[in-house]
């Protein structure tokens, strides 16, 4: 909990005011999401939680971060989904795994759709369902100058 | 419109399947990204009784993002503000996609239960629920049988 006040601007409603309207407006310019079967328009990036620009508006700085990002997650073990009975849906697409589906293996075991955690990752180094935070250590090493 | 993921179908479908109990959440029949939402005031709490109304909003970019969710009904709750606003961790910074629209709603029926004065988002319902708790329970259940109780 905490920092409810600092973030209640009035932003918080205008997404559901505006709940009719929005999904039209946006539709020319949809962000870049993988678990989404329609894909059009460029790249999305977000380089802070909440914030989300197209390749052209970012600094110099967030495209250092974000590079930084995608070589992190490129150090995640990745595989073929085998089968396991023990997980049978990607939590966050909600589709059930099929026997070759390619999936990535966080540190704390739970497996996901490759390009489902790799969207969150790059909001997020934590893991969905247990929050534990990816790998501490890696972190650090890609997080300072 | 955009097509809609599979992951709001199937959530939609699972709601409707195995509603969760004190809880309703329809979708809007010309936008399938915004729900109505009933949630009934839990049992030894002082909204008690009550039918309070809400708003939920599934973002572009949901389950990437948290739900936005507003209460409609006026509440008198420290952690609600007078637009309805919610000051709930996991619509904010602890939002993960594996939590699903069932579990928000079950988390923000949890707040009514227990209020926490100490993280406000109404300032002045959080000061006196510390300072004179009994009267700040009076208020609250003023108010459910005030606003949320019509028929």
């Amino acid at each position: 909990m905490g920092n409810c006040l600092k973030g209640s601007s009035t932003d918080d409603l205008s997404p559901l005011r505006n709940a009719e309207t929005t999904s039209e407006t946006t539709t020319s310019e949809q962000p870049w999401i993988p678990y989404r079967e329609v894909n059009p328009g460029g790249p999305i990036f977000y380089p802070s939680p909440g914030i989300s620009c197209s390749v052209n508006q970012l600094s110099e700085e967030d495209q250092v971060k974000i590079a930084k990002k995608l070589g992190f997650i490129q150090h995640l073990p990745t595989g073929t989904y085998d089968g396991c009975k023990k997980n049978r849906e990607c939590v966050i697409c909600m589709i059930e795994f099929i026997v070759g589906d390619p999936v990535r293996y966080l540190p704390c075991l739970h497996i996901y759709h490759k390009k489902c955690i790799d969207a969150w990752l790059m909001r997020s180094f934590t893991c969905p369902s247990c929050m534990e935070p990816v790998d501490a250590a890696l972190l650090t090493s890609y997080e300072t100058k | 419109m955009s097509a809609l993921p599979r992951r709001i179908i199937k959530e939609t479908q699972r709601l409707m399947q195995e509603p969760v109990p004190g809880i309703s959440a329809v979708p809007d029949e010309s936008n399938a990204r915004y729900f109505h939402v009933i949630v009934t005031g839990p049992e030894d709490s002082p909204f008690e009784g009550g039918l309070f109304k809400l708003e939920l909003f599934l973002p572009e970019d949901y389950p990437m993002s948290a739900p936005k969710v507003r209460f409609i009904t006026k509440i008198y709750h420290p952690n609600i503000d007078r637009l309805g606003r919610i000051c709930l961790d996991i619509l904010k910074d602890k939002w993960s996609p594996a939590l699903q629209i069932r579990t928000v709603l079950l988390s923000i029926q949890a707040l009514l239960s227990a209020p926490n004065p100490d993280d406000p988002l109404a300032n002045d319902v959080a000061e006196l629920w510390k300072v004179n708790e009994v009267e700040a329970i009076r208020n609250a259940k003023e108010w459910t049988r005030k606003y949320a109780m019509e028929n």
